[in-house]
């Protein structure tokens, strides 16, 4: 069942039969791929901020595009989710509330959820 | 505390997995203050080279900086560490890759550093 095989690879596609927790675990793999590639891009672009007003300022003004914005709205989705279920993680890796790991990953989507759709307010509709 | 259960990969040294798990909410705590003081009481948002400038006047908004760099780096890098785990990969190339990882690592918390030290002394 969990040797490596080519068909076994297809299974990875496969959304049947996953536990609630693995769903938790491939998304935060997927924010953390994405974390860390604008954490790269956040870094590179502050470094206008070292060529002066006029770099900075230029740059800002071609970030007000909506595109721009939805990628923003998509990191700031992914920061939320990854960090409340990273949370979740820390405290049952611990050994904190061990028995009520269902509990807290419920509490933490639903929490992430509700915080997605506040940013996204703010973001999209001004408060 | 009970007992630290290790629900990563097994090859990741448990001292990596602390890390990650310590940073995080380190991270967590850092961005919240960074989200609020950003968005919420700078009134247009920092989005003005002038506004940042201003804003980095302040000596604990450097220094607050700097640290969070330092985990964010630390703690993505580590975690790229974990994923790489994953895929099975040789002791060759994983040595390769932990010196890669070393390298960028050091590269980007310097150049982060030296990027809040020239704005703050801008």
């Amino acid at each position: 069942m969990n040797q490596p095989s080519p068909r076994n690879i297809l299974r990875w596609f496969d959304p049947r039969h996953r536990q609630p927790g693995t769903w938790a675990f491939i998304l935060n793999r997927i924010t953390a791929l994405g974390l860390t590639l604008y954490l790269a891009m956040h870094l590179i672009v502050l470094g206008k901020l070292a060529q002066g007003p006029a770099a900075y300022d230029s740059f800002v003004a071609l970030a007000h595009s909506p595109l721009v914005k939805i990628g923003e709205m998509l990191v700031i989705a992914a920061g939320i989710l990854h960090g409340l279920n990273g949370l979740r993680v820390a405290i049952t890796s611990l050994g904190f509330a061990t028995r009520y790991q269902r509990q807290l990953l419920w509490a933490s989507t639903i929490l992430s959820g509700i915080l997605i759709l506040i940013f996204a307010r703010a973001m999209f509709l001004g408060g | 505390m009970t007992q630290i259960s290790h629900p990563s990969n097994p090859k990741e040294p448990l001292g990596l997995w602390l890390f990650k798990i310590i940073t995080g909410p380190i991270i967590l705590v850092i961005l919240t203050i960074h989200f609020l003081v950003n968005h919420l009481l700078a009134p247009n948002g920092l989005l003005t080279y002038a506004e940042v400038i201003a804003y980095y006047k302040n000596p604990i908004v450097p220094i607050m900086e700097i640290i969070f760099v330092c985990f964010a780096v630390a703690h993505s890098l580590t975690g790229l560490r974990g994923i790489v785990l994953d895929l099975n990969p040789s002791q060759r190339i994983l040595r390769i890759f932990d010196w890669l990882l070393l390298i960028l690592g050091s590269t980007a918390i310097l150049y982060g550093i030296w990027l809040a030290l020239t704005i703050a002394s801008a």
